[in-house]
């Protein structure tokens, strides 16, 4: 994207301070671009099959009967952790915030709640 | 200014990044547009094919109209209006990077839809820019990678911005809205048979390539329709038309009376089929 600092750069830079975070993208949740990356970029993992991932969950749980939209895909192995948390827009497609953490350094529902509550912010 | 050779305009875009060229590239054709340099990154596109940051941020609602107006009066350099738009509380310096930057390569895309014509560097023009703005590179790459998507969930792209859905006769009764995004059920709502994609997103203040993805999907879920495209293989015959018997018959006698000439300044040109498009939102 450039090499200067954005008001995107550093809000997404300061996610990497989450204890365990490796990696975070910021991705449009329709077209799959992504718009920042901070870290690890394997971490944070690749835009266009975010959106995927994320539309392919949220219908299937519309299908399912679930109600309301969809707040967070959480993926986990044995060490790491991969997270999806939609960032809602006060207009527009609706964003995702991507994140790989390192589950050895990080308790996960611990990371989890902070990158929620961070993920709000992000725009700001 | 003519544009330096290049075989294409990604090419040229290139070459202008590696001169650190600041200025406009125009680019005639259908829908054709212009593009705005800064330091040779693409910081701003400006086509008919698509919604502009202004038009996004207006017709989302993202921002009103009279605090729109009073914002450009206050600052009325383009270039500036972005920082304005934030130091006032209008909208966050992230958000807005989000938006500018999303319609970059969405005008990319629209501009990408047909082939290019004349291509013509100009000065420096004030516009609302991306900052820092995007690596032509990345904007190529991007833009066939949703060309190639579009492509193979549905047919040629250019095909596609060029339907007038509707909905589905019966389908009424049945809008499964908890399996629908905000964004998908907003394009739902839009269509009317006489908007093409274009017109959808200029309506609502979204990317055109966003709401084609979403109009494959609502076809998909059998919501939406349009006309069948022609077959492949097939194209409207240019062969002479040879009446049949007994069409020749019931054919009134051919016309003998040569057609009126056209007389240079006695008509004016029709309306822009883009202009039509808008106005029948």
């Amino acid at each position: 994207m450039g090499e200067m600092s954005t008001a995107l750069q550093a809000s997404l830079d300061r996610l990497l301070d989450s204890p365990g975070v490796t990696g975070v993208a910021l991705v449009d949740a329709v077209t799959g671009l992504t718009y920042g990356t901070a870290g690890d970029l394997a971490e944070a993992g690749d835009g266009p099959e975010a959106s995927e991932l994320a539309a392919l969950v949220a219908e299937r749980l519309g299908a399912a009967g679930a109600e309301g939209e969809l707040e967070s895909v959480v993926t986990t192995s044995t060490a790491r952790l991969h997270v999806l948390f939609s960032v809602a827009r006060p207009a527009g497609d609706p964003l995702l915030l991507t994140a790989g953490l390192d589950r050895d350094r990080a308790n996960v529902a611990l990371a989890l709640r902070s990158l929620g509550d961070r993920a709000r912010e992000v725009l700001a | 200014m003519r544009a330096p050779a290049a075989r294409n305009l990604p090419a040229l875009l290139h070459l202008l990044r590696d001169e650190g060229f600041s200025g406009t590239v125009r680019v005639s054709g259908h829908p054709g547009g212009t593009i705005h340099l800064r330091d040779g990154l693409v910081g701003a596109i400006e086509t008919p094919g698509a919604p502009t940051v202004t038009s996004t941020l207006l017709a989302s609602g993202r921002i009103g109209d009279e605090d729109w107006l009073a914002a450009c009066a206050e600052q009325p350099d383009a270039d500036r209006l972005g920082g304005h738009l934030v130091a006032t509380g209008l909208i966050g310096a992230a958000e807005l990077e989000v938006v500018r930057t999303a319609a970059v390569f969405d005008g990319a895309f629209a501009m990408a839809l047909s082939p290019p014509g004349e291509r013509e560097l100009g000065e420096r023009e004030p516009v609302l820019v991306a900052e820092p703005g995007v690596e032509p590179r990345r904007l190529t790459e991007e833009t066939s990678r949703r060309m190639s998507l579009l492509s193979r969930l549905w047919g040629p792209p250019s095909e596609l911005t060029r339907v007038r859905p509707v909905t589905v006769a019966g389908s009424g009764g049945f809008r499964p809205d908890g399996w629908l995004t905000p964004g998908q059920r907003g394009v739902l709502d839009s269509v009317n048979g006489r908007r093409t994609p274009r017109d959808i997103a200029f309506s609502r203040g979204r990317g055109l390539y966003a709401v084609l993805l979403d109009l494959v999907r609502l076809e998909t879920l059998g919501l939406v329709r349009w006309e069948p495209r022609p077959s492949a293989g097939t194209r409207p015959s240019t062969a002479p038309r040879v009446p049949t018997a007994d069409a020749s018959a019931a054919a009134p006698p051919p016309r003998t009376t040569a057609l009126p000439r056209r007389r240079p300044g006695g008509g004016l040109p029709g309306p822009d089929p883009g202009r039509k498009g808008r106005d029948s939102q």
